[in-house]
């Protein structure tokens, strides 16, 4: 075979894929910089250039500002109480037997049925009237919460779907995290007279860290991609108090259409994610001589 | 240093028996070794030793002491681990420093313990080190100061230098047997190679499918196995072993009747033919297959019509040709009956000189 | 060997009638047997506040308008009322909505297949110039969500006049960074040995390609096929944002549009439209539980 057909082989081969990933992934962060310092309708043939205008209209905004305030409550809330609780869950659940793999599949299967289906099913669990989560606190004598209607409590609502649904995967990643780790290494602890909870604060944990920090980030990043729950049990309401950044977007775009605005804000989620990003490939750099 | 004894143990692991029943007494400062093939229970009774598996019933005493419901930590035995399970977020100090923290033992004199075993171990360039930048021999030195760095009484051994290479076992076993002398503590020891065990142990217990072949001093093992099994076990190339009635030149005389008969490679001579037979011995002629120059050992594989055999000879390589006698004399033949026990009280003698067809 | 000295031992121990620790020893049992059912107990409350939505969302579908608006709420319907059902099927066009979802989801498998099983392999086999760039370059946009590009890939979308086709929803996930990094990982964990062999025998690098490293791979594959179907499958967002059209709209879609055309609070209805989605997914949850969490837990742990 010809040295130069040789040559070009693996361009050929992986350039489908990168054909992909360019025209669908990477032309649009540019075009979406492009278009964020430009004003449009998407109607009009004209797309005027206005330089950092809309950057410098968004920082004013109040909404814009609450949907940040939003996005990052959002976020803290749900990392936190869904991986917090899911180290805890996944050293209980931790053991190879029928009964746990039941357990196991059924704190995950939350996490393949589509969003759509949860946010539904909870739209109705917590109807305000005829919910079954409100029935269940008249149960213990609690008086009903407006949960989603009330702007104080619907942002809440929303992190529990979200740790509801997530719960499950984040467990069964901490268990796979923990079952590779040698068994032998607990042993030498067991042997070296090691109490449980120093075992777990001096072995376990730092050898689940990695795991502990790709959990941490994946939420992390979930979170801020928020969209299907609120579009389709709060709709950003009532009074912008689960108007998180993806919606923001999505409201601009497509309702209001000001789309240099809403590129705009694609920016600024492109900026918090391509941090968080670069930060776990920074720790996952550091801490991958573990093995 | 400790005695250790197993009484009546037995385990089972989700409906399969592992061990039926061990009784077993490991002396006090001895260097016991647990050999055998895969699977036949020396790890696992290592274990249940060291108390990280239970035993399903029987006891276990450690210096007299029931340990059945005690914890691993609080038996008072040091384990080495086949792949060391050095912690590998801490440096070798912290992974020697552990142990001891967990004891309440103080700063000060944790200090003095690790500056001692790792003068003793060679370790104090690689004090501040992570185990991950330790080769493999220095990872085998951490797993063992970290193991004598508690005192025990008793010292595990699970075939800790089965990851190293070839040159560095050897000087591995001899510092291990250096350490042994020094420390006196009882030290139990699992491997698979019978050479290993052979030259390490003053005691060795051959198991197989979790029950004691023979537990014997090396010397006793080879000159007197109890057993088949154990005289296959032990010797390089192992015993041979053919069926009684397929050998013509045999004759036996005392208690009962031989199934098999077995002898050393290295205590059969060979002759050519048409030699004169000046020993007494068990005569079978063979043709030779293969022949394996190692230089001061020959080692030759011969056919016959009781089946295969080899011979070590440490003489000249043989020149008689393609055809041999091998000449075994009869004290160094072994006899077995059809279960593979020892007929000890059966001779060979020199069969009567019948007017045999040649 | 001082078999009978452990023997001895031991009968001397029994004899001596220990029968404290006998005591002890059985209120032990008694203390873990409780511990152990209580361990147990909690386990299976856990598993209620999963399962429990699910039972909520089957007692509503089968109930009437006025049941369904009962406080506090009561679990089994008078009598099951299976016409909610139809009442969902008929709201819109669901065999369309189903159509169309099944269209996507196998074309976006078979697209995905077609352009990671080459790159992966360029990139686990071969050494070209910039390759760790260009593989750089795949592994960036793993980072860059469909939330983010959403609207210039409508705006893309729509200049091309392909708005509200199967293709708006199938070409920008023709191909995965997830998918070519997952099969190169096991690509590079092929030995040498038998691709060399293959060599040796005069194998073209297309043959080494699909009949050798193809089937070693096939556990990761479909692994990968299980992940990528069922995340298109449940996908909202996408359809969403690129079709008006309800010939082309997906089934998540339309289940989320009973909400709207019946009114807020017919929730038998819906919960019935609900029942429909969810419990395909549930059905081949519970088949193939073991390969579906170690598609999407293993994946995730490198």
């Amino acid at each position: 075979m010809p040295s130069i057909l040789n040559r070009l082989r693996p361009y050929a081969m992986v350039a489908p894929a990168l054909v992909v990933f360019s025209l669908f992934y990477l032309y649009p962060i540019g075009y979406m910089i492009h278009l964020s310092f430009h004003e449009w309708n998407f109607i009009s043939p004209v797309k005027t250039y206005v330089g950092l205008n809309n950057y410098r209209e968004m920082l004013a905004d109040d909404t814009f500002l609450q949907v940040l305030r939003n996005s990052a409550l959002y976020t803290v809330m749900t990392v936190l109480l869904a991986t917090g609780t899911a180290l805890p869950l996944a050293i209980w659940l931790n053991r190879k037997s029928a009964f746990h793999a039941f357990v196991q599949g059924a704190i995950f299967s939350p996490h393949i049925i589509s969003l759509v289906s949860i946010s539904l099913l909870w739209s109705w669990l917590m109807d305000p009237e005829y919910g079954l989560l409100n029935g269940l606190l008249h149960l213990f004598g609690i008086s009903p919460l407006k949960w989603l209607n009330d702007p104080g409590t619907a942002l809440v609502s929303l992190v529990i779907v979200a740790v509801w649904k997530s719960l499950g995967y984040n467990t069964l990643v901490f268990i796979a995290g923990l079952q590779s780790i040698p068994p032998e290494l607990l042993e030498a602890a067991a042997l070296d007279r090691s109490k449980p909870w120093t075992t777990f604060r001096r072995l376990i944990l730092p050898m689940l860290s990695p795991t502990l920090f790709f959990l941490v980030i994946i939420n992390l990043i979930g979170s801020f991609q928020v969209f299907e729950t609120i579009a389709i049990m709060t709709q950003g309401g009532p009074i912008n108090s689960t108007n998180t950044l993806v919606y923001y977007i999505y409201e601009y775009g497509f309702r209001f259409f000001k789309i240099g605005y809403a590129s705009a804000a694609g920016v600024i989620l492109l900026i918090i994610v391509g941090t968080l990003t670069l930060i776990y490939f920074r720790l996952l750099s550091r801490r991958v001589h573990y093995r | 240093m400790a005695r250790i004894e197993l009484i009546d143990v037995v385990k089972r692991f989700k409906g399969e028996t592992v061990i039926p029943n061990l009784n077993l007494t490991i002396r006090e400062g001895s260097f016991t070794v647990l050999v055998g093939p895969s699977g036949c229970g020396k790890s696992t009774t290592l274990r249940m030793i060291a108390g990280l598996e239970r035993q399903t019933s029987g006891d276990i005493r450690i210096d007299g002491e029931l340990v059945n419901d005690t914890e691993p930590g609080k038996r008072d035995v040091a384990m080495v681990f086949q792949n060391y399970a050095l912690y590998p977020n801490m440096t070798v100090r912290g992974n020697i420093e552990f142990g001891l923290k967990n004891r309440g033992v103080p700063k000060r004199e944790r200090e003095r313990l690790i500056r001692d075993i790792c003068e003793i171990a060679g370790l104090t360039p690689y004090l501040d080190k992570k185990p991950q930048s330790l080769s493999g021999g220095q990872r085998q030195r951490v797993a063992l100061a970290r193991a004598m760095v508690k005192n025990p009484k008793v010292f595990i051994l699970d075939e800790p230098l089965s990851n190293l290479d070839a040159k560095l076992r050897g000087q591995m076993r001899t510092e291990l047997i250096e350490l042994h002398k020094r420390l006196g503590t009882t030290f139990v020891y699992v491997t698979h190679d019978q050479v290993e065990a052979m030259s390490m142990g003053d005691r060795i217990v051959v198991m197989n499918k979790g029950e004691v072949m023979q537990a014997a001093p090396p010397m006793v093992l080879y000159e007197d196995p109890d057993n088949l099994f154990t005289a296959q076990f032990i010797g390089t190339p192992p015993m041979n072993v053919l069926p009684a009635s397929r050998l013509p030149g045999l004759r036996t005389e005392g208690e009962g009747h031989a199934e098999f008969v077995g002898f050393r490679p290295e205590h059969a001579l060979l002759s050519p033919e048409t030699a004169e037979l000046t020993r007494e011995g068990l005569v079978i002629a063979g043709q030779i297959a293969t022949r394996e120059s190692l230089g001061a050992e020959q080692v030759y594989k011969l056919r016959c019509e009781a089946g295969s055999f080899f011979v070590k000879s440490f003489l000249n390589p043989y020149v008689g040709g393609d055809f041999a006698l091998a000449v075994v004399p009869f004290e160094r033949l072994y006899f077995f009956d059809r279960d593979g026990n020892r007929l000890r009280r059966l001779r060979a003698v020199r069969p009567q000189l019948a007017a045999a067809g040649v | 060997m001082s078999m009978n000295d452990a023997g001895r031992r031991s009968a001397i121990g029994q004899a001596a009638g220990v029968r404290r620790p006998l005591a002890a020893r059985r209120i032990r049992a008694v203390l873990e047997a409780m511990l152990f059912a209580a361990n147990r107990a909690c386990m299976l409350l856990l598993v209620c506040a999963f399962a429990l939505p699910f039972a909520w969302m089957l007692s509503t579908s089968l109930k009437t308008l006025p049941e369904t608006m009962i406080f506090p709420p009561e679990w089994i319907p008078a009598e099951p009322v299976w016409s909610n059902y139809a009442v969902a099927w008929n709201s819109g066009p669901f065999l369309t909505y189903l159509l169309n979802s099944f269209i996507v989801s196998v074309g976006i498998l078979i697209l995905q297949m077609l352009t990671i099983i080459p790159a992966a392999y360029a990139f686990a086999r071969f050494r070209f110039p910039g390759k760790g760039l260009l593989f750089g370059l795949v592994m960036a946009t793993l980072m860059i969500p469909a939330q983010l590009i959403f609207l210039p890939v409508y705006l893309m979308l729509s200049d091309w006049k392909l708005l509200n086709t199967h293709l708006a929803l199938i070409l920008p996930f023709a191909s995965s960074a997830f998918g070519i990094f997952l099969l190169r990982q096991s690509f590079m964990q092929t030995a040498e040995e038998l691709i060399e062999a293959a060599r040796l025998d005069n194998a073209p690098e297309w043959k080494i390609m699909l009949r050798i490293m193809a089937p070693l791979a096939r556990p990761v594959l479909v692994t990968f096929a299980l992940f990528s179907f069922i995340t298109h499958w449940n996908d909202y967002f996408w359809p969403l944002v690129m079709t008006t059209n309800e010939s082309a709209r997906t089934l998540p879609l339309g289940i989320a549009k009973i909400r709207e055309t019946e009114g807020t609070a017919t929730w038998n209805v819906l919960m019935a439209a609900n029942v429909m989605l969810a419990v395909p997914v549930l059905l081949a949850f519970f088949a193939a539980q073991r390969q579906i969490i170690r598609a999407f837990v293993y994946s995730g742990v490198k």
